[in-house]
């Protein structure tokens, strides 16, 4: 199974933690969103040279009866555990305020201490230390995840410190933090909205006597400007939140307090420190709001799933070989490794590269005639090339194959008001019994085909036009490739001369660009070649 | 007057929205018991008559086409006083629903967040309802019981806010508020430092270090003080005894 956990989009390192230790359904679960996830090859009719067709079928006939127990099973435990994330609710914060519950077991939770201020003693307080302790206890794991599991909890605002309230870390000491209150956790469900952030700010001010921070101050001007209009609704829920919290013994003001505070900074912080909430580009989308959780819905899961499991995947071994071989062959052929002939444009001003290589020219270069021998899309793709092969295949009485293999080609990339006239068009010249340039396609293809026209479309020739080019491909291609036509061409091809360097050494025309990869290389192969030499 | 009773019946629904999100942020922690269960359950219900008769009697003044301008816009702002009420009551029956489910008060192995909190929360409820105390007479089941009520309650408020919004054409945006910026500033009730006073531990460090620094200063110039008189009085002894020996 070629599964790369360290891909892009997939999982960051806390998530890894936590689902390492979270059992074995979450490590399945891991696993097979991964499957669902992985990106599939592009499958381009007359491009895709790979056999995709034969793995398919061959692959999917017994994995069927065992994937449906699979993919029940696992589509159980991936809803019941994700229910609760459902509304855009990120998973890693239900594994943390997992974490906080299991904190408070009476037996196997966290040891809490009392915080003495000066008069009042308010429970429920537990050093760095302790936090630290417990983690490596519970999760068994070292010291430096412990700090780091611990650093989040008070990144997100579950935890908070109580002698630097601004200072949102987990210092493995004896300083003091106390668990926050499930309102106050952080929740995407329930972002902090600006009438609730208004109220904070003129309780604060009615509190301090006006005595906000600087940037405090400066929101609170903003917020008057842009919610105006229920500033005094703000005003009187302020007076009356104020009110009804005098209503408890002095302990319990205190922690509100710092609980309000804890959570605002998490969630308004201020200017210079991170913003805990923002995700960026990894913030899930809302696209499936919470929809009904019945029968129809899970029978669509599983369709979508064994699609998936369907798909056709290339083991990363073949891939990287055919990468490999792909760079080796094309190593010549690239103008940053290998250098431009006759110099680089964009340093030497000089534009004869681009000129010499355009479209049509008289006498096209050396490297260019040897990528026709690559492949045959690469044949294709070059307008000359395809101009040599047809003329060859004039020669050879079967032109007729790539005129209508480019007739396909303009269909299929052409407006969509010519579709119609252009498939009437082929089907007179190519298809039609006794046409002028009759194409030689099996019959079942053909008779597909002529079924198709009757609804012409932009891809309704696909089928025939991916015969006729493996029919090209195997037959006429090798032959060309070893036709005098060809090496002809390939004699005649030019090699450009690198421009000479003149005499002044700053007026020299570089080949490369500064620093080149190429010069690494040649440095490496010239090294090689010493070692050698002495070896 | 309407506006009068306007005000009134508001004020009255302020302050219960206010003791509503007071309660509802000791749920789940070790306020928590059956007790807050049932307050929230009557301060909610107090809440929503609140808000039945705020809405009729709105309403019934916006739709009178006969008042002056500057009523018109009165009764507009005292509309958006009570919408935006609406919104955070809305809020808070949402989110005591999902702490409610979260951490019902009779499963052992479902423990409620230690925060410090222990005090009891019915001088708050009382106040909300107002009177002097609470009693109490729920059943032991009420923390899974409510829940329904309170789902059917929040689907209430949601329509009800719906129809207000189709019905009654106030822009909000329009309304000009009567406060300034600062103005909770100017009341007169002592709703000031008396709460945190000197034991503000969790208190920023600039307010600390500004409190040490005028400190500090304060008995420099003291001590300077204290010094020079004593200087003068030993200088006044000598003298003394010099005039006295010779």
């Amino acid at each position: 199974m070629t599964i790369n956990t360290m891909a892009k989009g997939g999982w960051q390192r806390e998530q890894m933690i936590c689902f390492r230790k979270v059992g074995l359904c979450n490590h399945v679960l891991c696993l097979f969103t991964q499957i669902i996830a992985a990106p599939t090859p592009k499958e381009h009719p007359a491009r895709c040279e790979t056999n995709s067709k034969e793995e398919r079928e061959s692959g999917t006939c017994d994995v069927a009866l065992f994937s449906d127990y699979l993919l029940i099973s696992l589509l159980l435990t991936f809803h019941l555990h994700s229910f609760v994330c459902f509304l855009n609710n990120c998973v890693f914060h239900k594994q943390m305020e997992k974490m906080i519950v299991a904190m408070q077991d009476p037996d196997m939770g966290m040891k809490l201490r009392n915080q003495r201020l000066l008069i009042t003693v308010i429970p429920h307080a537990m050093t760095g230390h302790d936090v630290i302790m417990w983690l490596i206890h519970k999760y068994s794991v070292c010291e430096e995840e412990a700090l780091h599991l611990g650093g989040m909890l008070v990144k997100y605002g579950y935890i908070y410190p109580l002698k630097e309230p601004r200072s949102l870390v987990l210092q493995p000491d004896e300083s003091p933090y106390r668990f926050q209150t499930p309102y106050f956790w952080t929740s995407s469900r329930w972002p902090a909205s600006e009438l609730d952030y208004a109220i904070y700010l003129a309780k604060k001010n009615i509190r301090k006597q006006g005595e906000l921070m600087e940037y405090e101050k400066e929101r609170y001007s903003l917020l008057h400007k842009k919610i105006n209009h229920t500033w005094d609704f703000v005003v009187m829920q302020a007076r009356e939140q104020l009110r009804a919290s005098k209503q408890r013994r002095k302990a319990d003001r205190i922690v509100l307090e710092c609980q309000e505070q804890a959570y605002w900074l998490i969630n308004r912080p201020p200017p210079g420190v991170q913003n805990m909430l923002d995700v960026g580009l990894e913030r899930q989308n809302n696209f499936n709001l919470r929809g009904t959780l019945n029968s129809d819905f899970y029978k669509n899961e599983i369709d979508v799933c064994r699609r998936a499991l369907g798909r056709n995947r290339v083991k990363s071994s073949i891939c990287l070989e055919g990468f490999l071989k792909y760079s080796e062959q094309y190593q010549n052929h690239d103008p940053i490794m290998q250098g431009c002939l006759p110099s680089n444009p964009w340093i030497s001003d000089d534009t004869a590269h681009w000129t010499m290589n355009t479209e049509m020219v008289p006498v096209p270069t050396r490297l260019r005639v040897e990528r026709w021998s690559f492949s045959f899309m690469e044949l294709l793709n070059d307008a000359m090339g395809r101009r040599e092969f047809m003329l060859y295949l004039e020669k050879e009485f079967s032109a007729e194959n790539l005129c209508f293999w480019q007739a396909c080609e303009e269909i299929r990339h052409g407006e969509s008001s010519k579709i119609v006239e252009k498939v009437e068009e082929v089907y007179k010249n190519f298809l039609a019994p006794g046409a002028a340039r009759w194409v030689n396609i099996d019959s079942k293809t053909m008779d597909k085909t002529l079924e198709g026209i009757k609804q012409p479309h932009r891809f309704v020739l696909d089928d025939a036009q991916m015969h006729i080019y493996f029919l090209m491909k195997k037959d006429s291609y090798p032959r060309y490739l070893k036709s005098d036509l060809y090496k002809n061409m390939l004699a005649k091809a030019i090699v450009p001369q690198e421009t000479k360097k003149s005499v002044f050494p700053f007026m020299r025309r570089q080949r490369h660009s500064s620093p080149s990869p190429a010069q690494a290389v040649a440095q490496a192969t010239e090294e090689d070649g010493r070692n050698k030499g002495a070896g | 007057m309407g506006k009068e009773e306007c005000k009134t019946m508001l004020d009255a629904l302020n302050k219960v929205t206010a003791c509503y999100r007071h309660l509802v942020i000791a749920l789940g922690s070790t306020s928590d018991s059956q007790n807050l269960r049932e307050e929230l359950k009557r301060t909610r219900k107090k809440a929503q008559e609140l808000a039945v008769a705020n809405r009729t009697k709105l309403t019934s003044l916006l739709k009178d086409k006969s008042i002056s301008k500057e009523d018109r816009a009165e009764y507009e702002r005292l509309w958006v006083l009570f919408s935006s009420s609406m919104e955070l009551l809305e809020v808070d029956m949402k989110r005591s629903l999902e702490i409610g489910q979260d951490f019902p008060l009779k499963v052992p192995t479902r423990h409620l967040i230690q925060t410090g909190m222990t005090g009891s929360t019915s001088t708050v409820a009382a106040r909300a309802m107002s009177v002097q105390n609470m009693k109490y007479e729920a059943d032991s089941n009420i923390d899974t019981a409510d829940l329904k009520d309170l789902q059917s309650e929040i689907t209430q408020v949601s329509q009800m806010m719906e129809e207000m919004e189709m019905k009654v054409q106030v822009a909000p945006w329009a309304v000009v508020a009567k406060q300034e910026a600062g103005a909770e500033l100017k009341s007169n009730l002592s709703v000031g430092n008396s709460s945190v006073g000197v034991i503000s531990i969790c208190e920023e460090e600039p307010k600390d270090d500004e409190g040490e620094g005028s400190r500090g200063g304060g008995s420099g110039s003291v001590g300077a003080v204290i010094g020079f008189l004593l200087i003068v009085a030993v200088a006044l002894v000598l003298g003394y005894l010099v005039i006295n020996m010779s």
